[in-house]
């Protein structure tokens, strides 16, 4: 993975400071709130309902075992014992105290972690693909990419006030687990028909209270020029996108107001104006950081282990955690693990610190200390050896971390919502467990199969409801949570926004409504069709009457 | 105006985070012990002086509160939240200190917006 260097260290050992002095003049009331709130919030450090929260950036998802060790410390020792891993590949800690931040910045930066791009109108942490590496469905390592746009975005002092934040996803395999086609920017690497590398460019794509889905504005962007494309896209949105209007700010509205078209051609125009030796990344500098990617330590192994094959024939519980959350890796005799943070009683996406320090020690034996966080609030372990996936799996169900459930029913995404934000409506952590808990029954959770289900408790549409197959968006009715279930919506490369199911639901109504959708699904279905897939071959009548039944 | 006006000054604690409420010159950390204000004169007032406690708290603002047979709780659900913690943890925020005033609290039914708390939003 890529390492800081001396100029790196020093300079968030540099911003540190600033925010200990920055945080002892507010505390000592020579700067007001007004004065200091958007200084916390450019170290990653909000006040939500209960208390402080702190988000930590974890650069394209990707983590080593002493920065998870040091996470853990922190949820230990400033925190009541967890973090909350979100579904922008960061982590955040509900119970920071102002007092005590400036001493965890300083414990994240001695592991090259901080909180810089996490708030405010600036380019946030770039997603990308938690199989980075490890997939050998990918065209390029989509980390290289992530590592230059995360060097020449932090700090961009161009675009450090644009109108609106902005967030660009980078991915490399035809499957996108990025939700590419949702974010403000989408990059997907493609080869040319001459072989060389490429990306195609998605624009305006997002969710929140106008969902939209990013439009390519280039089929195909030759790699090496990718830096001064980014500069030309920003540098039209910067100009041209809304300040009048936070809720019209967006990239999104622009591309939406003037058309993809019109959009792209004023992106070109801009492109052509750019000097491309002063800003895209020279040949060297990108060897530099491809060569901090290059795996080290993968041996040449058999592509099947005999004791793994048995291991799993005997072990009931073993053969369906492989069957849900082991991939295939692109080097013959390894597997991608992918470790749910959803158990059946848990709070989707956090992980306390014992699971944490287990993840890393975990991760040191069998990862080669690697570990990847998912924009689906989930961790991936991406280079086990076969012949260690008994003894991980053991480790994992140790901590409660061996559920079998990657992208099944209970697999859910959930925003922290009213039981910690501060602009939530509803909340969204009950939700996702009193569904969770209806398909606690793991044989019934795999007949279903693959269904996506994504809870927010607001418009903001942290938890990615948009892009639900299932999607359920909290609301606040006349002062009561309601829920309003959305059909149809994906953040994968097929994406798509959901329709209303029909009128909200309360609380107690969610669950039950969810368990109905699914009866219909597995009587309606054809073949090996996904709920997705059933419900955009027979339309939301059936769903809708089923749920409605007793409204008649 | 009075038999209906009852209200609570609440606020976060700067250094820490916490909620607090305003009870008779001082902040306290439990819903049961803010001073309840009937009249909408001494409220304001009260507000004021937290608004000029820069170095103590943040975000002062007033919320509506009603009584039961179980006693007394905010009107709004996301201020009981504010006064007990998340639901997914009864461990954490003020409901671990457990006891008659706390279950009060969690016993209180219906929701309605925080109108202190909207107002707050606006006045950003």
């Amino acid at each position: 993975m890529y390492r800081y260097d001396a100029i790196d260290k020093e300079f968030l050992s540099d911003r540190s400071n600033e925010f200990r002095h920055q945080v002892s003049r507010r505390l000592a009331g020579e700067l007001s709130e007004d004065q200091f709130k958007p200084l916390r919030l450019m170290n990653g450090l909000y006040l939500q309902l209960h208390a402080y929260m702190l988000r930590v950036c974890i650069p394209y998802g990707t983590l080593n075992v002493a920065q998870v060790r040091r996470l853990a410390w922190i949820a230990r020792t400033y925190d009541k014992g967890y973090g909350h891993f979100t579904t922008r590949q960061n982590i955040q800690f509900h119970w920071i105290k102002l007092r005590d931040a400036p001493d965890i910045l300083d414990a994240l930066a001695e592991v090259d972690l901080h909180a810089i791009q996490t708030s405010g109108n600036c380019i946030r942490n770039t997603t990308s693909d938690p199989r980075a590496g490890a997939t050998a469905e990918e065209i390029d390592d989509p980390r290289v990419w992530s590592e230059a746009i995360r060097q020449w975005s932090t700090l961009h002092p161009e675009f450090s006030y644009l109108p609106r934040k902005f967030k660009i996803a980078v991915t490399a395999s035809a499957k996108d687990r990025t939700a590419a086609r949702v974010h403000d920017i989408g990059l997907a690497l493609r080869r040319g028909r001459d072989g060389t590398l490429g990306f195609e460019v998605m624009v305006g794509g997002g969710m929140g209270r106008t969902p939209f889905i990013g439009q390519t504005i280039k089929e195909f962007l030759p790699a090496t020029r990718l830096l001064s494309y980014l500069e030309a896209v920003l540098r039209v949105y910067n100009r041209a996108g809304r300040r009048d209007n936070i809720y019209k700010a967006r990239i999104k509205i622009l591309v939406s107001s003037l058309g993809a078209e019109e959009f792209g051609r004023q992106v070109q125009e801009e492109w052509a104006q750019i000097d491309a030796a002063r800003a895209d990344l020279p040949d060297t500098e990108l060897a530099r950081i491809r060569a901090a990617f290059i795996q080290p330590g993968l041996e040449v192994l058999p592509a099947v282990s005999d004791s793994y094959e048995a291991a799993r024939a005997a072990n009931r519980a073993l053969g369906r955690f492989v069957r849900n959350n082991v991939s295939a890796h692109k080097t013959p005799g390894y597997a991608i693990v992918d470790v749910s943070l959803k158990a059946h009683d848990a709070t989707p996406g956090d992980a306390n610190f014992d699971q944490l320090e287990a993840i890393a020690d975990l991760a040191e034996r069998f990862s080669l200390g690697d570990i990847r966080v998912t924009h689906e609030q989930n961790l991936v372990l991406p280079h086990v050896k076969q012949s260690d996936l008994p003894a991980l799996f053991e480790g994992l169900a140790a901590v409660g971390l061996a559920t079998p459930n990657i992208n099944l029913v209970s697999d859910i995404i959930a925003c922290p919502g009213l039981d910690y934000c501060a602009l939530a409506n509803a909340r969204a952590i009950p939700v996702a467990q009193s569904i969770a808990q209806r398909f606690v029954d793991a044989d019934r959770a795999e007949l279903v199969g693959e269904l996506k289900i994504k809870i927010s408790g607001c418009i903001n549409a942290c938890g990615h409801h948009h892009v639900g197959h299932i999607g359920i968006l909290g609301v606040d009715k006349k002062g009561e949570e309601y829920y309003q279930l959305t059909l149809g919506g994906s953040g994968a490369e097929d994406a798509s926004i959901g329709k209303i199911l029909g009128p909200g639901l309360n609380a107690d109504q969610v669950a039950p409504a969810v368990d109905r959708l699914v009866e219909v699904y597995l009587a309606e279905r054809q073949g090996e069709e996904r709920f997705l897939d059933t419900y955009r071959r027979i339309g939301m009548t059936p769903f809708k009457e089923a749920v409605y039944v007793d409204a008649h | 105006m009075s038999a209906e006006f009852l209200k609570a000054l609440t606020a976060n604690r700067l250094s820490e985070g916490d909620v607090v409420f305003w009870a008779s010159g001082q902040w306290v950390e439990q819903f049961a012990d803010a001073e309840l204000f009937t009249e909408e004169a001494p409220a304001e007032a009260a507000v004021t002086l937290a608004k000029s406690q820069n170095r103590v708290v943040v975000d002062a603002y007033l919320i509506d509160v009603t009584g039961s047979d179980q006693g007394l709780a905010p009107v709004s659900y996301r201020e009981r939240l504010r006064a007990l913690g998340p639901t997914n943890e009864l461990g954490h925020g003020k409901q671990a200190l457990g006891g008659a005033a706390i279950a009060a609290l969690q016993a209180a039914s219906g929701a309605a917006r925080s109108t202190g708390r909207l107002d707050l939003i606006r006045r950003k």
